[in-house]
C-alpha cells in the first residue's frame, strides 16, 4: 500500500529513464539523505562519528570502486588495499609538497595516481581471466606494499616509516589532521561520497556500464557484437581504482590521521571485498547496505556484552567476533548469494504488491 | 648499475659455491612445503572449483590441535590419530554446513565462503587453545633435530635432520598420494570428477562422499605441513599468511595440476630465495620474497594464462 | 580447554569486582591484546599489568582507598582497533596504554586535544622523551634510543674498540623496528662500525632464512634485534640452526621473551637481551602478588609465566603507572584524580632505591626520576642472558649516554611538531628552562 506504484504513469521515455521511476524510492533517498545530512551530524557522539558515520561512507566508497571492477566488470581484484595506499600516499605527497593545495582538490587528484597504477596492473587481464586474475592482482597488492615500506622519499624519510597528516586548514576551518573536527570531516567525507555516488550511478546506467556489463557476462561474446574489450577492461580498472584512491585518501586523511604501510595490507582488500559481496555485487546500493554491516557489527558486538552487563574479558569479545564474523558470511553467502541489495530487493517487491499478494 | 644487475650476482655465486649450495639448499625446503600447502589447494579446486583459502588455517589449526591435545596429556602418536580425527569431523562439517548449501553458485561466492571459514577457524582456535605460541612436539614425534655439516668446496653447508625428514615425509606423502589416486576407486572418482563433474555424477559417483574425503585428504596434509612448519619456527597463528605463499605456486602450475603444484612450489622456493639473496638484498633493500613469487608468476601467466600444467582453456560463446 | 575455563572464570571475577566498583575508581583501561600474531608476547604482559592492579586493590583497597579498574579493550594489535578502543574509551579514562608504536602514533597529536596523557613504557616514538614538545606523552622508564644506545656500550665494553667492527641490525620492517636506526647511524659514525640493516617483512615473520643467509653472507660480528611476536621466535631458531654464536645476538627488550627461547632450550644459552625490568620473585610485590592474586584465583597467569621477563615487566609497568597516581593523589590531596592531575603525578616521578623498596619491587626496576623536560627517566637497564633455562643478569646496571643524542631527540620532536602545526609546546616546561 505504501509502496504501490499503480497510478504512476510514465509518459515519456525520459520519465521511465529516469534515476528513480518509481516516487517512493525518491522520498526513501531523501529521507535518508536527510538523516545523513541533517539529522546524524547533530546527534551523533564523537565516538559515533569516529567508529561509523565516517568510517561506513569510506569503506563504501571503496567497495563501490572495486564493485564497479567487479561487480560491472567481472575483473575479480584482491588488490584493493594497496590502491587505497596509492591514492593515500599520493596525497600525503601532494600535500607535503604543494602546502597551499586546497586538501579536496588534492584528494580527487591523488585518484588519479591510483587509476594509473590501476591501469598497469590491470593490463595483464586482457589475457589472464577468474581466479588467475584474481591472483595476479595479489602481485600488485604485495608489491606495492613492499614499496610504501622501502621508497623512503613516499613517507618523506620519515625516521618511523608511517605518514602524518598535516593540519589543513580551508576557509580558516581545520579539515584534517588532529585539530580538525569530526563533524567537519563527516561533512567533506558525506559530500564527496555522495557526488561520486551519484557519478557511479550515472556511469554504470550509460553506454560504459553497458559495455561492462557485457564484458562481465562474458567477453568473447562481448566482442563479437563489437565491443573493444581492451578499452572496456581497462577503462573499468582506471574508474574502478579512482574511486578506490580516493577513499583511501580519504582513509587517511580523514579518518585515520596517520598511517603505516602494513594498513594497506591484504586484510583491507578483503575487508573492501566482504562489503562489496555481502552487500551485492553489480549493486550501488548494496555498497552502503554492506558497510554498515561489516563495520558497525564488530562496533556493536563489542559494546553488547558491556551493555548487558555481562562479564567477560576483552580478548574474549574479540575472540567471538572473529567467529561470530565468520560465521555471518557464511550465513549471508548461503541465504542470499546475491548479497543484501537483492535482499531489499525482494522486500521493495513484496512492499509493492502488499497487502494483496495476489 | 648494470654490473650490479648482470655480471656482480653470478660472481658472488661462483666465488662461494658452498654458500650457493646453501642457499639452493634452503630454497628448496621452502619449495617443497609451499608444494604441500598447493597440493591441498589443488585437490579441493579439481573436484569441487573451489580455492580453499582456509587452507592456511586448516595448517595452524592442525597444529594447534596436535600441540594441544599432546598437552592434555595424550601420547603423541595418539594425539595424531586424534587430530586426524578432528580434521575428518572438520571436513564433514564444512561439507555439511557450508558447501552443499552453496552448490552451483559462482566460483567468487565459494571462495568468499572459504575465507568466512577462515575467520571463524581462527576465532575458534583462539579461544580454545589461546594466542601463545607453542612449542611442536618434535621430539616426541621422533623426528631428529640434529644437523649435518658437510664441507663442500672447503666451505660450509650446514643440512638440518629436520629438513631432510620434512623432505623425505613431502615425497612420501605426494607418492602416496598419487598412488591413492591412480590405484583405488576412491582416488579414480575424485579424478574422475575433476574431469567432468557430470559425468562422474551420472556414473553413481557420490558427490558428497568425495567432497568429504577430499577435504579430509586436505586437512592430512594441512597436518603434515602443520608438523613441519612448526617444528621450524613454533605454533602460532602468524603460521596463517603462509597460504598466500600457496596462490603463486598455484598459478605458476596450474590451478588442477598435482604435477604443477610441486614444480611450482620448488621452483617458487628456490627461485625467491636467489633472487633475495643475490638481487634483493644488495640492490633493492631486502624483503623482497614478499612479492618476488607473485611477479614471476604473473609474467608467465602472460605467456600462458592457464599456467605451466594448467588444463588449456578453450572458451566457447 | 583448562585455558579456556581459566579464561572464563578471570573474566567473570574482573567483571564482577569491576562492575561493583562503578561509583568510585580510578579508571587505567589497556588497549590490550591477546589476539592475533603478537598475542604470544601480549598475554604475559597483560597479565602481570592486570595482577598488580588486582593485587592492589585485594591489599590494600586501590590506590589512596579508590579501587583501580584495569579494564582491557581488546586490539590484536591491530591499529584500527586500537583506534576504536580510544575513541570508546577516552570519556572516562585516566590514560592510554596504546601498546604499539602504530596506535602510539595515530593517538599521540589527539593527546592536545583530548588533554589525556599516553603511557608507552619502554616503547613508542622516542622523541616522546622531550616533554617541552610532547606535554601528554610518556615513555618511562626508557626509550628505543637509550636501548640502542646500551647495547652499543655493552659490546664496546666486551670488545674494547668498535672500529672495523660489522653489526647486523635484524628488525621488524614497521614503524617499531625503524625506531632506534637514527641512533645506531649515528653510533656508527662517531664509532666507526659497519651497521647492516636486515628488514623482516610481518608476512616473513616465521620464515627467516633469506635473512640468515645474508647474515652469513655478511659475516656480522653481532647481531643487534629489534623484534616482536613471532619474528623472535623465528630469529631465534635460525640462529640455532645456522650456528650463529649465540653470545654475539642481542635483542630489544621485547625480544626477550622466556616463551621464545624455550623453544631452543640449552641452545640458546649465550642470547642477550637489554632489559629495564627484571623478574625478581623474591621482590615483596611479587609475593603479594601471589597471596593476593595468584592464590585466590584472580589471575590467568601460571607458574611458568609467571617468572618469566615480560611477567615482571607487566607488573613494573602498572607499578610505575600506580606510583604516578599516588603522586598525583599527594600533590591535589584528592583519591579521584583527573587526567590533567595524572600528567603532573608522571611528570614528578621519583623511583629512587628506597621508593623502588618501599614498593616492594627490589630489584625488578633501575632507579629513575621524571621531570618536566624529561618524561623518559633514561633508567638504564640490564644486559640479560638466557642460561639455558632462564634469564640472569649478565651485566652491572648499564646507563645511556642521553648527551651523545640529546641534539637528536630535540630535532626529531622540533621536526615532528613542525610537520604538525599548529603544535602546542609546553610553555611552563619552557619558561624553566
Amino acid at each position: 500500500m505504501l509502496y504501490r506504484t499503480a497510478g504512476q504513469f510514465k509518459t515519456s521515455y525520459k520519465a521511465d529513464q529516469a534515476l528513480f521511476p518509481v516516487r517512493q524510492d525518491a522520498i526513501l533517498l531523501g529521507v535518508i539523505l536527510a538523516f545523513a545530512w541533517v539529522i546524524f551530524p547533530f546527534t551523533a557522539s564523537e565516538f559515533a562519528f569516529q567508529t561509523m558515520l565516517i568510517p561506513v561512507l569510506i569503506y563504501a566508497l571503496a567497495a563501490l570502486g572495486l564493485n564497479i571492477l567487479t561487480g560491472y566488470a567481472g575483473q575479480l581484484s584482491l588488490g584493493t588495499g594497496a590502491f587505497m595506499g596509492v591514492g593515500a600516499y599520493a596525497c600525503y605527497k601532494m600535500v607535503t609538497l604543494f602546502p597551499w593545495m586546497n586538501p579536496v582538490v588534492a584528494i580527487l587528484l591523488s585518484g588519479f595516481f591510483s587509476a594509473g597504477v590501476g591501469v598497469a596492473f590491470g593490463i595483464p587481464s586482457l589475457r589472464i581471466k577468474g581466479f588467475y586474475l584474481a591472483i595476479a592482482t595479489l602481485a600488485a597488492q604485495f608489491f606495492l606494499t613492499w614499496l610504501f615500506e622501502k621508497w623512503a622519499w613516499l613517507y618523506n624519510y620519515n625516521a618511523s616509516g608511517a605518514i602524518q597528516v598535516p593540519n589543513i586548514q580551508m576557509f580558516g576551518i581545520y579539515v584534517t589532521g588532529p585539530q580538525a573536527d569530526s563533524i567537519v570531516q563527516y561533512f567533506l567525507v558525506l559530500g564527496i561520497v555522495t557526488v561520486m555516488t551519484l557519478l557511479c550511478i550515472n556511469l554504470t546506467r550509460g553506454t560504459l556500464g553497458r559495455t561492462w556489463k557485457a564484458t562481465r557476462d562474458m567477453d568473447i561474446a562481448a566482442e563479437l557484437i563489437g565491443i573493444n574489450l581492451m578499452t572496456s577492461k581497462l577503462t573499468a580498472f582506471a574508474i574502478s581504482s579512482y574511486v578506490v584512491g580516493v577513499a583511501g585518501a580519504l582513509y587517511v586523511f580523514m579518518w585515520k590521521g596517520a598511517a603505516e604501510p602494513n594498513v594497506f595490507y591484504i586484510q583491507l582488500s578483503f575487508q573492501v571485498l566482504f562489503i562489496a559481496i555481502i552487500g551485492g555485487l553489480g549493486s550501488i546500493l548494496g555498497n552502503f547496505l554492506g558497510a554498515i554491516l561489516i563495520v558497525g557489527l564488530p562496533v556493536v558486538l563489542n559494546l553488547v556484552p558491556g551493555a548487558l552487563g555481562i562479564p567477560i574479558s576483552s580478548a574474549m569479545v574479540e575472540h567471538l567476533n572473529t567467529m561470530i564474523i565468520g560465521a555471518l558470511i557464511v550465513f549471508f553467502l548461503i541465504v542470499e548469494p546475491h548479497g543484501l541489495a537483492r535482499l531489499w530487493a525482494l522486500i521493495r517487491e513484496k512492499l509493492i504488491i502488499w497487502p494483496f499478494p495476489h | 648499475m648494470l654490473r650490479d644487475i648482470f655480471i656482480t650476482p653470478f660472481v658472488d655465486m661462483v666465488e662461494a659455491p658452498d654458500f650457493l649450495m646453501q642457499v639452493l639448499w634452503e630454497g628448496l625446503v621452502s619449495g617443497v612445503l609451499y608444494a604441500l600447502i598447493a597440493l591441498g589447494f589443488v585437490l579441493i579446486f579439481r573436484s569441487s572449483r573451489i580455492l580453499n583459502f582456509a587452507q592456511g588455517i586448516m595448517v595452524v589449526f592442525a597444529a594447534l590441535t596436535l600441540v594441544g591435545l599432546h598437552a592434555m596429556g595424550l601420547p603423541a602418536w595418539i594425539a595424531v590419530a586424534a587430530t586426524l580425527a578432528v580434521m575428518f569431523v572438520l571436513a564433514v562439517t564444512i561439507e555439511r554446513v557450508v558447501l552443499r548449501p552453496l552448490v552451483g553458485q559462482p566460483d567468487i561466492i565459494l571462495f568468499m565462503a572459504t575465507i568466512g571459514i577462515t575467520l571463524f577457524l581462527i576465532g575458534l582456535g583462539e579461544t580454545i587453545f589461546g594466542g601463545e605460541n607453542k612449542v611442536m612436539i618434535t621430539g616426541e614425534l621422533g623426528i631428529p633435530t640434529g644437523d649435518t655439516v658437510l664441507e663442500p668446496f672447503g666451505g660450509l653447508l650446514i643440512l638440518q635432520h629436520l629438513d631432510i625428514t620434512v623432505v623425505l615425509v613431502a615425497v612420501a606423502l605426494v607418492g602416496a598420494l598419487l598412488a591413492f589416486l591412480n590405484y583405488t576407486r576412491m582416488g579414480r572418482a575424485i579424478r574422475a570428477l575433476g574431469d567432468d563433474h557430470q559425468a562422474a555424477l551420472s556414473v553413481g559417483i557420490s558427490l558428497q562422499t568425495i567432497w568429504v574425503l577430499v577435504w579430509f585428504i586436505a586437512g592430512i596434509i594441512a597436518l603434515v605441513t602443520g608438523i613441519a612448519w612448526g617444528a621450524r619456527a613454533g605454533v602460532s597463528f602468524a603460521l596463517e599468511v603462509i597460504a598466500y605463499k600457496a596462490l603463486p605456486v598455484l598459478m605458476l602450475g596450474g590451478l588442477e595440476s598435482i604435477t604443477g603444484a610441486i614444480v611450482g612450489g620448488l621452483m617458487i622456493g628456490v627461485l625467491e630465495k636467489i633472487f633475495e639473496i643475490y638481487w634483493g638484498q644488495p640492490l633493492l633493500g631486502g624483503n623482497t620474497e614478499a612479492w618476488f613469487a607473485f611477479v614471476l608468476a604473473l609474467i608467465v601467466l602472460l605467456f600462458r594464462p592457464q599456467g605451466l600444467f594448467g588444463e588449456r582453456i578453450i572458451e566457447r560463446v | 580447554m583448562n585455558h579456556f575455563t581459566k579464561l572464563v572464570a578471570a573474566a567473570v571475577l574482573a567483571g564482577a569486582t569491576g562492575g561493583a566498583a562503578v561509583a568510585q575508581e580510578l579508571f587505567v583501561p589497556n588497549l590490550a591484546y591477546r589476539t592475533g600474531p603478537f598475542a604470544a608476547t601480549g598475554i604475559p604482559i597483560m597479565n602481570g599489568q592486570a595482577d598488580y592492579f588486582t593485587m592492589l586493590n585485594q591489599r590494600d583497597g586501590g590506590i589512596g582507598g579508590v579501587p583501580v579498574n584495569a579494564e582491557e579493550c581488546e586490539t590484536g594489535y591491530s591499529t584500527e582497533k586500537g583506534v576504536e578502543c580510544y575513541e570508546k574509551l577516552k570519556g572516562e579514562a585516566l590514560v592510554t596504554q596504546p601498546w604499539s608504536t602504530g596506535i602510539t602514533l595515530q593517538v599521540l597529536p589527539k593527546t592536545n586535544v583530548d588533554e589525556i596523557p599516553i603511557y608507552g613504557p619502554g616503547y613508542g616514538f622516542s622523541p616522546m622523551a622531550d616533554g617541552t614538545t610532547f606535554k601528554w606523552a610518556y615513555n618511562t622508564p626508557s626509550g628505543y634510543w637509550d636501548a640502542a644506545d646500551m647495547i652499543v656500550q655493552y659490546i664496546e665494553g666486551q670488545e674494547g674498540d668498535l672500529e672495523g667492527k660489522k653489526f647486523a641490525f635484524l628488525h621488524l620492517d614497521h614503524p617499531f623496528g625503524k625506531e632506534p636506526l637514527p641512533v645506531l647511524e649515528q653510533l656508527a659514525e662517531e664509532k666507526g662500525f659497519e651497521l647492516v640493516p636486515i628488514p623482516v617483512g610481518l608476512n616473513e615473520m616465521q620464515n627467516q632464512s633469506a635473512q640468515w643467509l645474508q647474515i652469513r653472507r655478511e659475516r656480522p660480528d653481532y647481531v643487534i634485534m629489534w623484534g616482536w611476536g613471532a619474528m623472535n621466535a623465528g630469529a631465534i631458531t635460525e640462529a640455532v640452526k645456522t650456528k650463529f654464536p649465540m653470545e654475539n645476538f642481542i635483542g630489544v627488550w621485547w625480544a626477550g621473551h622466556d616463551a621464545d627461547l624455550n623453544l631452543v632450550g640449552e641452545e640458546g644459552a649465550g642470547y642477550k637481551s637489554i632489559s629495564w625490568s627484571f623478574p625478581n620473585m623474591d621482590a615483596p610485590v611479587m609475593q603479594d602478588i601471589k597471596e593476593y592474586v595468584v592464590d585466590e584465583g584472580l589471575s590467568q597467569t601460571n607458574p611458568e609465566e609467571m617468572e618469566g621477563v615480560f611477567y615482571g615487566r607487566g607488573v613494573v609497568i602498572s607499578a610505575i603507572l600506580g606510583e604516578a597516581i599516588r603522586v598525583a593523589q599527594d600533590e591535589y590531596d584528592t583519591a579521584e584524580i583527573t587526567p590533567a592531575q595524572l600528567r603532573w603525578g608522571f611528570e614528578n616521578l621519583d623511583f629512587s632505591e628506597e621508593r623502588i623498596a618501599e614498593l616492594g619491587l627490589d630489584g625488578m626496576v633501575p632507579p629513575f626520576q621524571t621531570s618536566c623536560e624529561n618524561h623518559t627517566g633514561h633508567s638504564g637497564g640490564w644486559m640479560l642472558e638466557w642460561d639455558g633455562e632462564q634469564f640472569v643478569k649478565a651485566s652491572d646496571l648499564l646507563r645511556p649516554n642521553v648527551e651523545s643524542y640529546s641534539d637528536l631527540i630535540d630535532s626529531s620532536a622540533a621536526e615532528y611538531a613542525e610537520s604538525n602545526a599548529p603544535w602546542p609546546n609546553n610553555e611552563e616546561c619552557a619558561a624553566t628552562n
